[in-house]
């Protein structure tokens, strides 16, 4: 265990934050990249660009406490070491993408009022339902809410956005790639962390499945929510003769909101389903909401 | 009207709100520890040649790493609840920044008794831990959860803090090589967490001075707990006479400030 | 009272003739983002002496640095430990920095 959670150290973070993926970088991105004109110009586009970015500032707002409030419960010191390079990481993110709406045009002075305006409710209630256990002093239950239900989606969700970005916003392109690089260690710290503490308290498990399926219910309504207020015809089309807008099968240039929503919805839940087996835990079906 | 050019960057030319924003940042804090932790693994470079200890200076320096790894778990989880319990998003993202330089704290200290050849660290720490410090953590982590953030962040950010950051500047001036530069990068960090609290509390305190009254109380229940302890750790280090004053100066200033006394 | 009700402002301080300008190097302190790290330097102790454009930070000790000769009023930070302050005359009639909040 010892030799595992070396891996979650402060001092290979150093190396693979500051010293690797991050160097040079201000918010997360070249210093002076920036949104692309044809965005900043577009209102519908523009408004689309902050409603999105405000659902990644209330998650990660959501991690952030999250990750901090798992820390006094954390059992080892270990686990405290990671979890506290998790709270940073959480940190960075509410961080690049608050900045994110201020480069899109939203005023400081705005920033809560945005951010209440467009916050999805769904995605609040998915919050809340993780904070609970969390308040609690639940690690278990705390560490599967957010490393493997919350940072689950939230690496799907990135992986989506990176990809659909890649041609035409590079900045907000390259700010992904390093959350989706922060996500893989949250991620995997959730799976190899857990397994052995639910093999110890099997008892939990009833408890941690229900709150999974409470939070997968919110998800796929957070997700459901958003795909409806995308306009096809309105979307910026990445480059579909390079294939790079390919996501898990599904050409994002050419997708209509549902087939975008359903593959994603489909990766999130694949992936939960062999990450909680993994882990010794049994998916739990959400009713699928209306 | 004359337009007068401002030097480029000129730190002194920021406005008020311009300047918490950019010192209290992730991007701040970010470029400020590349400076100092670069190339540095568990905070020191490899060149740092280890000196000859005697058994006697080993001892002690054992006992005094124990008991800094004490102090900077309770930091750790002091500011983790704090994360939760800060009143707006530039103190949280501090905050954030002061958890992960705890931890850091923790590991470099942790990872300096293995070199000295303390087999189980946890345990050592568990045997040389001073009584004083293990109820001062209780204390603050009482505070944390009582949702207290001005006393929480005064018994962490002021009393602990400040007088870690004479320790450890004392310290450094006789330790030797390797722990020197493990000390120099988390002197640095300190000089942020100090400054933290004292400027949001004298900020918080110049609005509502009635906060005094709570904070004198603090001040009456946990100076003396965490004063004995680093008092200890000084004649453990070796620190000259002088060392003691400064210890004792250097807080009192600082309540000072804040108009604690 | 705050630093901006308090000191004199940066464009002042930047269009008075009569104060020496100083020409900043970096001076080993990298505690801070690279472009503001001129701004500081380590105090080295009792033989140190503080230049025209220098006072010593009370909270952390650090030397500020500036641009300009400082004179009482003048409003300078201190980034290491985010104090804001306003330079005044010492009772041993050296300059000095109060902190504000």
């Amino acid at each position: 265990m010892a030799e595992f959670l070396a891996q979650y150290s402060i001092q290979r973070w150093m190396e693979m934050c500051p010293q690797g993926y991050l160097e040079d970088t201000v918010y997360g991105h070249e210093p002076d990249a920036r949104e692309p004109d044809e965005l900043l110009a577009d209102d519908d586009e523009r408004e689309a660009a902050i409603r999105t970015t405000v659902s990644l500032v209330v998650g990660e707002r959501c991690a952030l406490a999250a990750s901090s409030g798992l820390i006094n419960a954390a059992p080892d010191h270990a686990s405290k070491r990671f979890l506290a390079t998790q709270t940073l990481d959480e940190a960075r993110h509410v961080e690049i993408f608050t900045q994110r709406l201020y480069d899109l045009g939203v005023k400081k002075d705005d920033l809560e009022s945005t951010i209440n305006r467009y916050a999805n409710p769904n995605l609040v209630k998915f919050a809340e339902t993780l904070l609970e256990k969390v308040d609690a002093g639940d690690f278990v239950a705390g560490v599967v809410g957010q490393n493997i239900v919350l940072e689950g989606m939230a690496f799907t969700v990135f992986e989506l956005l990176e990809t659909g970005n890649r041609e035409f916003n590079p900045k907000f392109s390259q700010t992904l790639k390093g959350t989706i690089a922060d996500e893989r260690r949250h991620v995997g710290f959730g799976e190899n962390r857990i397994g052995s503490l639910i093999q110890q308290h099997p008892e939990k498990k009833p408890e941690i499945e229900r709150m999974q399926q409470e939070m997968t219910y919110y998800m796929l309504a957070t997700f459901s929510d958003s795909f409806s207020n995308v306009d096809p015809k309105s979307r910026p089309q990445p480059d579909a003769a390079t294939g790079e807008a390919d996501f898990h099968g599904t050409n994002l240039a050419t997708a209509t909101p549902e087939e975008m929503e359903a593959v994603l919805a489909n990766t999130v839940l694949g992936e939960f389903k062999s990450r909680l087996a993994r882990v010794g835990l049994e998916y739990q079906t959400p009713t699928v909401p209306a | 009207m004359t337009t007068v050019d401002v030097d480029d960057f000129d730190p002194h030319a920021l406005t008020e709100q311009d300047f918490l924003d950019q010192v209290h940042s992730f991007q701040f804090w970010f470029d400020s520890v590349e400076g100092y932790l670069t190339d540095r693994p568990y905070g020191r470079p490899d060149a740092t040649v280890e000196e000859p200890i005697d058994d006697a200076r080993r001892d002690r320096l054992i006992t005094s790493l124990c008991n800094y790894c004490v102090g900077e778990t309770a930091a750790l989880d002091g500011a983790a609840g704090l994360v939760q319990l800060a009143p707006d998003r530039n103190s949280k993202i501090f905050m954030a920044t002061q958890v992960v330089d705890e931890a850091r704290h923790l590991e470099v200290f942790l990872h300096r008794l293995r070199e000295l050849g303390v087999g189980d660290p946890e345990r050592e720490i568990e045997r040389r831990a001073q009584p004083a410090l293990v109820d001062f953590k209780g204390a603050l982590l009482d505070l944390v959860a009582e949702g207290d953030w001005q006393a929480a962040v005064f018994a962490q950010n002021v009393i602990l803090e400040t007088m870690e950051y004479t320790v450890f500047r004392l310290h450094a001036s006789t330790a030797d090589a390797v722990t020197k530069d493990v000390l120099a990068g988390v002197i640095a960090d300190e000089r942020r967490h100090a400054g933290f609290g004292e400027n949001d509390l004298g900020r918080a305190l110049a609005i509502d001075p009635s906060g005094r009254v709570r904070l004198r109380e603090i001040r009456t229940r946990l100076d003396a707990m965490v004063l004995g302890v680093f008092e200890a750790a000084l004649a453990d280090i070796g620190a000259p006479v002088e060392g003691h004053r400064q210890l004792a100066s250097e807080y009192l200033d600082t309540v000072e400030r804040l108009g604690l006394t | 009272m705050t630093t901006t009700d308090a000191a004199v402002s940066a464009p002042e301080i930047a269009s008075d003739e009569t104060r020496r300008r100083f020409e900043l190097e970096e001076m080993g302190f990298k505690e801070v983002p690279k472009k503001w790290r001129k701004f500081y330097r380590y105090w080295q102790g009792p033989t140190d002496v503080l230049a025209p454009n220098e006072v010593i930070c009370p909270v952390c000790k650090v030397v500020i640095r500036a641009t300009r000769e400082l004179r009482p009023g003048d409003k300078v930070y201190c980034m290491p430990c985010m104090s804001r302050m306003v330079v005044v005359v010492g009772e041993d009639g050296r300059l000095e920095a109060d902190v504000v909040f």
